[in-house]
């Protein structure tokens, strides 16, 4: 028997001083919020072990929190876990399947799960298969998919039960690039005009930066930023210099700013000094720093990526 | 290497609403992916079936020629039944290695995502276990009596073998459940499997009376619940003056005996079940 429920009005993901403290004492999430509308495309950026995961796996009620609400489709993920997984599907960061299974079989057990019914879960197999060109392999077990398609799979699967939200946890880790970016093709498509809520996490800037209308930056398990991408990469003006200094970069980065030839966002990691430069010019920099005798070896200016938000946010490099 | 299609056509869905599975129709779910797993080829059947035949075909009557039966009964039929005590924890048991490998393979994970009730997981398994105890049970059943074993069959006794068969099955797979759940490695498990399989076999009555024990050790089979189950299928298919249940209980009431020993095993099932669900739920989500 299958019964229908009610989608509760309001944001599809809500989240409020969501908390995750492991046994041992170890804070993989330090009290987050934020609210995801439906049909909007979210992602968490970070680098390992910034609680992205540890986020997923609490939406997903595969982790406990140990403080903190977080609701999907207005459904309570602790008090009222079913429904809050009845509305939701994940496609994990670690392969998530029955080796011994056709790929079939995966796509009818999930459809049996969520309650889909038979003749519209077959119609929607039918339909994922095709879209993610899974024909010619659907009924192989999967102990013989290579990793693309052991991930299609696992992305149909997901979307044969069509979720009002869809978490994609690192979609594209591990795999090669012709893969990751035929892959990347597919997820943007799904997400392109559809009422389907999607939170990606991923640590590839080029993949939140192309499918994410919005990007929370999460550091040691706190959200640093929140914004829309272009307002991320605003944030740091259209042109950066990038200079490389012998030795220790403080001491430049001193001067710069002393002079006002470097603003706060200004930042080094390394031995490699970033001023955003705003209305500033590269030469002037470079000029004050010939001035006060400090070595540069390399001097480029370009446009700001996300890394250097992240960078400049948190001071620690996102493929970390 | 197939090219990943274009995907327009099911970009623009609208998303389903919300609904509400059977526990059943989930059960059943579960319950077919195991057997799937467990059983693909029918290699897979058939191999589990050897065991209870052989004990059938050849143990049992060897023992039988070998010892002189001072219990008044055929022996040959009192080792048959003795060997249920051995297959069901055994087949409970390996069906615990299921358990690791979901755990280990990662594809527990999308189960726990499912809308469905986590104890259900643990239901499925166990019903793939009791399906594949019950296949050895009937060819263990079948050889003896091809092999001369006297079972007396009335509604009544059978009836009582497979209420307990059955509740002894549920507490074994609560242990095998516990197990593989509190266990980190498959062979840690695999190695502790004959110390909770075969050593209580020995203990409870399997191959002789129970009042052939030293007194302390016939004490500590009196509260193993396969002692129970064991005197219970024996009142049930061989030894109507319910012989085993009088070493336990020393009643005069077959039947009230028999009663006694069914709850006892029946507490055990459920506590071991309770806490089978209990520690998958707690090992499982972190």
């Amino acid at each position: 028997m299958v019964r229908s429920r009610m989608t509760r009005p309001g944001p599809a993901i809500e989240v409020t001083g969501l908390r995750k403290t492991y046994p041992g004492g170890v804070e993989a999430v330090r009290g987050i919020d934020f609210t995801v509308q439906p049909g909007e495309v979210f992602g968490l950026l970070g680098p390992n072990g910034a609680g992205k995961s540890t986020t997923i796996g609490m939406l997903t009620t595969t982790i406990r929190p140990t403080g903190g609400t977080a609701k999907l489709a207005g459904y309570d993920v602790v008090r009222e876990p079913l429904a809050a997984r009845q509305v939701s599907s994940v496609v994990f960061q670690e392969a998530v399947v029955d080796r011994g299974l056709s790929g079939r079989a995966h796509l009818d057990m999930h459809a049996r799960l969520w309650g889909v019914a038979p003749r519209a879960a077959r119609d929607r197999s039918a339909e994922v298969i095709e879209a993610f060109g899974l024909g010619d392999v659907i009924d192989r077990q999967v102990h013989g998919y290579s990793g693309g398609q052991r991930r299609r799979l696992e992305l149909a699967r997901a979307l044969v039960s069509q979720p009002q939200v869809l978490f994609l946890d690192e979609p594209t880790v591990g795999l090669d690039t012709r893969i990751r970016y035929e892959l990347l093709d597919l997820i943007g498509g799904l997400c392109a005009g559809n009422d389907m809520t999607t939170l990606l996490t991923t640590h590839y800037l080029d993949e939140a930066e192309r499918l994410c209308g919005r990007i929370a930056i999460v550091h040691a398990g706190a959200i640093v930023a929140l914004e829309t991408p272009m307002n991320l990469l605003a944030s740091l003006g259209g042109e950066i210099a990038e200079i490389r200094v012998s030795g220790d970069p403080q001491p430049a980065l001193f001067r710069l700013r002393r002079r006002g030839l470097a603003g706060e966002d200004a930042f080094a990691v390394g031995s490699t000094l970033t001023v955003p430069l705003h209305s500033r010019s590269s030469r002037s920099v470079v000029n004050e720093l010939h001035a006060a005798e400090i070595a540069t070896t390399s001097v480029a200016t370009r446009k700001p990526t996300l890394d250097d938000v992240y960078l400049q946010l948190t001071g620690d490099s996102l493929t970390a | 290497m197939a090219t990943i299609a274009a995907s327009g056509h099911i970009a623009k869905r609208s998303t389903a609403a919300a609904r509400t599975v059977s526990r059943g129709s989930a059960l059943m779910t579960l319950a077919k992916r195991r057997f799937v797993l467990s059983a693909r080829t029918p290699r897979e059947i058939l191999v589990p079936l050897l065991t209870p035949i052989l004990f059938a075909l050849v143990i049992a009557p060897a023992l039988a020629t070998m010892v002189h039966s001072t219990i008044g009964l055929d022996y040959k039929t009192f080792v048959a039944v003795g060997t249920v005590g051995l297959l069901v924890p055994l087949s409970c048991m390996f069906a615990g290695i299921g358990v690791i490998v979901d755990r280990d393979s990662g594809a527990r994970r999308e189960l726990l995502a499912a809308p469905v009730p986590r104890s259900l997981m643990v239901g499925g398994n166990f019903i793939v276990a009791l399906t594949v105890s019950a296949l050895q049970l009937s060819a263990l059943i079948i050889a003896a009596i091809a092999r001369g074993a006297k079972f007396h069959t009335s509604a009544s006794g059978v009836g009582w073998f497979v209420a307990a068969a059955f509740v002894f099955a549920i507490a074994s797979y609560g242990i095998a459940e516990v197990m593989a759940n509190r266990i980190p490695r498959q062979e840690e498990y695999v190695g502790a499997t004959p110390a909770i399989a075969i050593l209580p076999w020995f203990l409870a009555g399997s191959l002789f009376p129970i009042h052939a024990l030293p007194a302390w050790l016939a004490a500590v089979a009196k509260v193993l619940p396969l002692t129970h189950a064991l005197a219970i299928m024996r009142y049930g298919l061989l030894d109507r003056r319910a012989t085993g249940l009088h070493d336990i209980w020393g009643m005069s009431s077959a039947t009230g005996e028999a009663t006694l020993s069914l709850l006892v095993v029946a507490a055990w099932a459920v506590v071991l079940s309770s806490a089978s669900v209990r520690v998958f739920a707690t090992a499982a989500v972190r």
